[in-house]
């Protein structure tokens, strides 16, 4: 029984570009390995290597100079033997397998004639191509190693009267993982990690941990005489565990209630189902997606730094505006991408009534979207409290003003004090808005 | 008959004589740039009053016709007059104004599934109401009180209050039904309405189709799959294969060989009673 072939070069080139990125990832991990870990040891591997100094090599993009076209032609050779025998990533990726025009099974000797013929394919094909007599032989035929030893790369249809094979029998299995490994540990070798550091805490850690066994709740209540030194009677009030704690769970709470009533009339204009009607309306959609995506990426912590400079530092304002940017574009993601799964039959029937736009989103669009608007809003509720008690770092304001005062001073209780705080507050918060979401949804 | 007062879209017993209700010329509709043909110059008339029954396979085009009456779906070529007036050719704003007396049923019922009974009844009346009275969901008490009679006129009037997704399929049919019966329709469009039914429910839910055609007038149209249901309560049959037309006449006329001519050589006819 034939398989289908369809002999698509370009796909074809794609795949072999993508194994011989792969191939060629391996080779420069290992050699890089090789010598960061190993070679550190013994001076002599620097000179073989033709490296000049030592420290030349510790950058992992810097390419080999040692006989390059040795490894050049070594990865191709790798690449071509590994797309001929078993399926490559990169045939798996492109949906490519290597099949046989006669019968279902591809012989040995079907594999050696490919390989043998391969270069003779190489020289020959652009000149066929360049020819119109023989560029239709290889658009049916496929280039000279395919049609002489009578296969063809093409378009993998999986049988569906055969069992799959199991993904620990494919060669792309196997590279999948060794890809994973060499990249772990290329990783741990290029950050420089050092888990027995965590084996021997200094002396200060000691001194943190025991600060934390035993919290000092002194300004629990009372204001924190270093932070107050020059502001008025009024302001000194805030700067207490308490009263700070406070302020963070409105700032959160604000920015939250702000962000989804903007965030709510941008959701339709960036779902595509309602804005499939005009060429004008699809590019709204692309804009209003766009922002979503640019203002999410920019994590809060940076939006902070960013308004302190405008609405000043240390101040609670600068936090809940930062908020607010990053929570009407997470919000509006996250409802468009609802507005986007609702059924689309009750609409269907609202406009068969004759209704208008505007009362079809209100009778169909909303009713359906409702609970997980509210999920959503509760979820994002719980992020900004979290967020919150760390704006303070870069300039917004809230409970990290005494966090990393204390954390700087080195005022160990004080800082178990503020911390016991947090957790307590944000576990208590988490848990509520979990049981009402429960109750929503 | 549920007419609520001041509506003057109803043509005047003058125009019942003088032509049909709906007449089709050549209606076509292509998918794909051209690959797929759904309706192939489709033409026929519909008189007032008519019980018009549509059958045909899966897929020749029965859903594709329905939906083209009220511009649910935009035709390619040919041109539909309802009352005379091509609706092909209506903007926007006067579409709605002809699809507020065209009410529709569907196969999957279509209903509002967290909403009420009621608001999904009520909201057949969209189509009359003015923008704010609709936002803020602010229904005047005629139609409420119309909304809880047409309930009970289905029987559902003690599920009024109940959300829609709670009922069994026939009664959210029949929610349907009193949905489209509040729009004070002069045509109703039924898309399979009881495919997704079992067959006595589907009696039942027909019945409500033939009570609204025969006491109140409404011109019904409604495509089943089942040729007993046709025979039944259609006055007419039309039939379809392949988005052509194949078979205009009365239920009485389809034997054996019309059958097998619309469903092909291999289909059996199925009894439901």
């Amino acid at each position: 029984m034939m398989r289908m072939i369809a002999p698509d070069l370009r796909r074809r080139v794609l795949g072999f570009l993508l194994d011989l990125g792969i191939v060629y990832y391996f080779i420069h991990g290992s050699m890089y390995l090789y010598l960061a870990v190993w070679g550190r040891k013994t001076l002599a591997l620097y000179s073989y290597f033709k490296l000049q100094h030592d420290y030349a090599f510790f950058n992992p993009l810097k390419l080999v100079a040692w006989q390059w076209w040795l490894i050049l032609a070594g990865t191709i050779l790798l690449v071509i033997l590994l797309r001929t025998f078993g399926r490559s990533l990169g045939q798996r990726a492109t949906r490519f397998a290597l099949q046989s025009v006669v019968g279902d099974r591809i012989s040995l000797r079907q594999r050696v004639v490919r390989i043998l013929l391969l270069p003779f394919s190489v020289v020959a094909t652009p000149f066929q191509l360049l020819l119109p007599a023989t560029r239709r032989q290889v658009a049916t035929h496929g280039p000279l190693h395919d049609a002489l030893s009578k296969t063809s790369v093409g378009l993998y249809i999986k049988p569906s009267d055969q069992p799959r094979r199991p993904i620990w029998k494919t060669q792309w299995g196997w590279v999948v993982l060794a890809l994973l490994g060499i990249t772990f540990f290329l990783g741990w070798v290029i950050i420089d990690a050092e888990p027995e550091a965590l084996l021997s805490p200094s002396e200060e850690t000691r001194r943190q941990i025991s600060g934390f066994l035993r919290p000092d709740f002194t300004h629990l209540m009372t204001p924190e005489p270093a932070l107050t030194q020059n502001t008025p009677e009024v302001e000194k009030q805030k700067i207490s565990i308490l009263n700070l704690m406070v302020i963070t769970i409105l700032m959160a709470l604000i920015a939250t209630i702000l962000g989804a009533i903007l965030a709510f009339p941008l959701s339709f204009l960036g779902a595509r189902n309602m804005m499939s009607n005009s060429v004008g309306a699809m590019i709204l959609y692309r804009f209003v997606r766009g922002f979503f995506n640019l203002f999410r990426s920019i994590e809060i912590l940076i939006w902070v730094a960013l308004f302190a400079t405008w609405l000043g530092y240390g101040n609670a304002f600068t936090g809940v505006m930062a908020l607010v940017i990053h929570t009407i574009a997470a919000l509006g993601k996250l409802y468009s991408e609802q507005v986007e799964a609702i059924d689309p039959g009750p609409l269907e029937a609202i406009r068969a009534a004759g209704g208008s736009k505007l009362q079809i989103i209100r009778y169909a669009v909303i009713p359906q979207i409702i609970p997980s608007f509210l999920a959503f809003t509760l979820y994002r509720w719980d992020i900004n409290v979290r967020m919150a008690t760390i704006v303070s770092l870069v300039g917004g304001g809230g409970i990290g003003m005494l966090l990393f005062w204390y954390r700087h001073s080195r005022n160990f209780n004080e800082l178990g004090a503020v911390i016991l705080a947090i957790i307590i507050v944000v576990w208590t918060l988490d848990y509520i808005s979990g049981r009402v979401r429960e109750r929503i949804v | 008959m549920n007419t609520c007062p001041g509506e003057p879209d109803s043509p005047g017993p003058y125009f019942i004589m003088s032509q049909p209700h709906l007449r089709f010329e050549n209606l076509t509709k292509v998918y794909e740039r051209g690959q797929v043909v759904a309706l192939k110059n489709v033409s026929f008339t519909v008189e007032r009053g008519e019980f018009l029954v549509i059958i045909g396979l899966s897929g020749s085009g029965k859903s594709t016709l329905l939906r083209c009456i009220n511009r649910l779906i935009d035709s390619s070529g040919g041109s539909i007059f309802v009352d005379g007036v091509d609706v092909t050719e209506l903007s926007n704003a006067g579409m709605r104004r002809v699809r507020r007396k065209i009410g529709m049923i569907f196969q999957h019922f279509n209903l509002i599934k967290r909403s009420s009974v009621l608001t999904n009844v009520l909201s057949g009346r969209l189509g009359y109401m003015p923008m704010w009275r609709s936002v803020f969901g602010l229904f005047t008490k005629t139609d409420r009180e119309a909304a809880l009679r047409n309930l009970d006129r289905v029987g559902l009037a003690d599920k009024a209050y109940a959300r829609a997704d709670e009922l069994s399929g026939g009664q959210q049919q029949r929610v349907g039904i009193t949905r489209a019966l509040m729009q004070d329709p002069d045509l109703l469009l039924t898309d399979e309405p009881v495919s997704a039914l079992d067959p006595a429910t589907s009696h039942s839910v027909m019945q409500y189709l033939e009570q609204m055609n025969q006491e109140d007038g409404v011109t019904v149209l409604a495509s089943l799959h089942f040729l007993s249901l046709a025979r039944r309560f259609g006055t007419r049959i039309i039939a379809l294969k392949d988005g052509e037309l194949m078979f205009d006449g009365s239920p009485a006329e389809i034997d054996e060989v019309k059958f097998k001519e619309i469903y092909g050589e291999d289909a059996q006819e199925v009894e439901v009673r």
